[in-house]
């Protein structure tokens, strides 16, 4: 008998073990570095984000964090990403190591998707509390339905204290305040310990008798109609009347108790207003462009013409976060992630200040490391080889003016 | 001991082995329900199951019934026509709720830091015990599809409404209007799981206004029937032991 029970043991342990695995099979956990792998079209073709602000880099749980800035949606959308009629405004974190307290698009809380209009430029706004304590990276971040996720730049946060302290009160319209965090939870535990008893107890009357072997010979014999009992029917209609009795019982409790209850919210939210874009009086044509592979290089052509009345100079070039700059022109000092900002990224052939009216050719090099590490060199890989960007032009009042470019790319490998 | 020896001497050792076996294939048979019945629920109820902000009156409540009486209709056709025990449904979904309240607590809640009123499974034991008593009494796969499946279906929602109910009380915040679920919802992030992908409250019922739960209960009720046929038929066969020569039974 012993080396049975030793078996069954042993067995068990397997069996439980393998439970457990299946049961491990699924986590919802996202990662946060996502933004690498996507194909380098996806983050240069889409959507533009620029003017970030991290309003600050270390919070502590409870306080809050705001991201905001501007996206462009670009114009040139690719074909094979569906266009943007709904997209939700995200944040790329790693779970729900902050809450989202907020967010918004030009003005308008977007818990919902929306819709946006290519060519079109938006400011947003991301209001988050601090929960759990950590280094996290917070990426923006806008999900296209038939598009998947389109990352923006991550920045370093961290969080300092202890997620016990974290609170999420909320009053309902009905007057009552509450934590959301822990709201119900006991009310869960509860009804789902005296149901799961419930079935245990059900189970249990069942297996305390031996069940198997003796029931699989009766059955066999043709005597299966003596392994029910009236006794068991009984029993039976206990279990059965008791629980059809108890659930509307507790559905007529439970409306008492919570006599204002709403459906669920959904449904697309349109008509969100894009930012006023003045009409840019700085002309750019992208005569050509190629990518030299080794040096890790963009060199691109570009025929510039200033309409406007003030002579202007070229102070940045983006595109998929990488933000090149041309240091005798712009320095950063909004904290941009290091890793995305290529100081003097940017060398211009002839940068002096185009007077108003004068057309000029420049040759303009945008060289980094993030080239490579950020993989936008892939692009020369993609099915449709074209790449597409941001380009600043600042005038001597310091005014900036966006331009938007869009050309083919030709790999140069040698 | 030779092969051609009986492995037992006297009956009170054979009812003890017998009991033995009796643990031993529970057990089994539970924790392989478990495993099994546990991926099948998540890739087809998934979302719905997952979070309180999709357990909405239209497609959660159709849904879930739907794909939850698979299992419990083709143990139930194992365990009753070989033994006689009107417990198939029940084993099912205490299988399935232990497995998912391990993975909610230990992976939603102890992993990714979901709070656990958002994460929490849903409520199907009563569902089974009707389905099970109904098997038991009357002794009939059709009666038990027709009433124990409509009855599985019907009793879905009331059995879940006093934990959901709480967090379908409406809040105004930043000048909308949520539910507790909806905004649960919004405020713990899930980046893989954007806004537009959750269905709720969608379809063709709007004609029914607001009473439009009993009415998906009803579907679901109707579908659980005939989903329970097809798989009370996979549980004959898959319990079926002609493979065992002088068992062709
Ligand atoms: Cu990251």
């Amino acid at each position: 008998m012993k080396t049975i029970k030793d078996k069954v043991a042993s067995l068990s342990f397997v069996a439980l073990l393998m439970a457990l695995t299946a049961a491990m099979f699924y986590t919802p956990t996202a990662s946060a570095h996502g933004e690498k792998s996507q194909a380098a079209f996806m983050r240069m073709r889409t959507i533009h984000w620029y003017d970030l602000n991290w309003s600050k880099d270390e919070v502590a749980v409870n306080e809050t964090v705001t991201i905001s800035g501007k996206f462009h949606v670009f114009g040139g959308w690719p074909e094979s990403v569906d266009e943007p009629d709904v997209s939700f405004l995200n944040i790329g974190i790693p779970g729900p190591v902050f809450i989202r307290a907020g967010s918004w698009i030009g003005g308008q809380l977007v818990p919902r998707s929306v819709a946006l209009s290519l060519g079109e430029t938006y400011d947003f706004k991301v209001l988050l509390k601090a929960r759990r304590p950590g280094d996290w990276h917070v990426h923006t971040m806008m999900n296209v339905q038939g598009g998947g996720p389109i990352i923006g730049p991550g920045k370093w946060v961290t969080i300092t204290g202890s997620m016990s302290q974290f609170v999420n009160p909320i009053v309902t319209l009905t007057g009552k305040t509450l934590d959301l965090e822990t709201y119900n939870i006991s009310n869960i535990y509860f009804w789902h310990a005296i149901w799961y008893a419930v079935g245990v107890a059900w189970m249990w009357y069942w297996a305390k008798g031996p069940i198997f072997i003796p029931r699989q010979l009766a059955v066999a014999s043709g005597k299966a109609s003596t392994l029910i009992s009236s006794g068991d029917k009984k029993v039976g209609i206990v279990f059965l009347v008791g629980t059809i009795v108890a659930n509307a019982y507790l559905m007529g409790a439970t409306n008492d108790e919570y006599p204002v209850t709403t459906p669920l919210q959904a449904g697309t939210m349109r008509g969100i207003i894009p930012l006023e874009m003045p009409v840019p009086s700085v002309n750019v044509v992208v005569d050509d462009a190629t990518y030299r592979v080794p040096g890790r290089a963009m060199q691109m052509s570009l025929t510039v013409t200033n309409n406007g009345d003030s002579s202007v100079r070229l102070g940045e070039f983006m595109t998929a976060s990488v933000r090149f700059l041309e240091p005798n022109v712009l320095e950063d000092e909004t904290g941009y992630p290091d890793d995305l900002l290529a100081e003097e990224g940017l060398t211009v052939s002839d940068n002096s200040p185009l007077a108003p009216g004068e057309t000029r050719s420049i040759s303009v090099t945008a060289s980094d490391a993030a080239w490579e590490v950020y993989r936008l060199a892939d692009l020369i890989y993609d099915p449709d080889s074209r790449f597409a960007g941001l380009l600043f032009f600042f005038d001597e009042a310091g005014n900036r003016q966006m331009v938007m470019v869009d050309s083919a790319l030709i790999p140069s490998f040698i | 001991m030779s092969a051609s020896q009986s492995a037992v001497r006297s009956r009170a050792e054979a009812v003890a082995v017998s009991r033995t076996f009796d643990w031993m294939i529970l057990f089994v048979l539970f924790t392989a329900v478990l495993g099994g019945y546990h991926i099948h629920f998540m890739l087809t109820g998934g979302d719905w199951d997952f979070w309180s902000d999709w357990k909405d009156r239209r497609l959660w409540v159709t849904v879930v019934p739907i794909v939850a009486i698979t299992f419990p209709a083709a143990v139930q056709a194992c365990l009753w026509w070989r033994y006689r025990l009107p417990i198939g449904a029940t084993l099912c979904i205490l299988a399935l709720l232990l497995g998912e309240w391990i993975n909610r607590y230990m992976n939603f809640w102890g992993w990714t830091y979901f709070p656990i009123n958002i994460c929490f499974p849903s409520q199907l034991i009563p569902s089974a015990i009707i389905l099970d008593v109904v098997l038991m009494l009357s002794g009939s796969m059709t009666l038990t599809a027709v009433a124990g499946g409509l009855g599985w279906g019907l009793i879905f929602y009331p059995s879940n409404w006093p934990v959901i109910a709480p967090l379908h009380q409406p809040v105004e915040y930043n000048g909308m209007m949520f539910t507790l679920a909806d905004l649960s919802g919004y405020h713990y992030v899930r980046t893989g799981t954007p806004e537009y992908i959750r269905m709720v409250e969608k379809g063709t019922l709007r004609t029914f206004g607001k009473d439009v739960a009993p009415v998906s209960a009803f579907f679901s009720g109707f579908v659980s029937v005939i989903i329970y046929f097809l798989w009370h038929f996979f549980g004959k066969w898959f319990s079926g032991t002609g493979f065992i020569a002088d068992d062709a039974s």
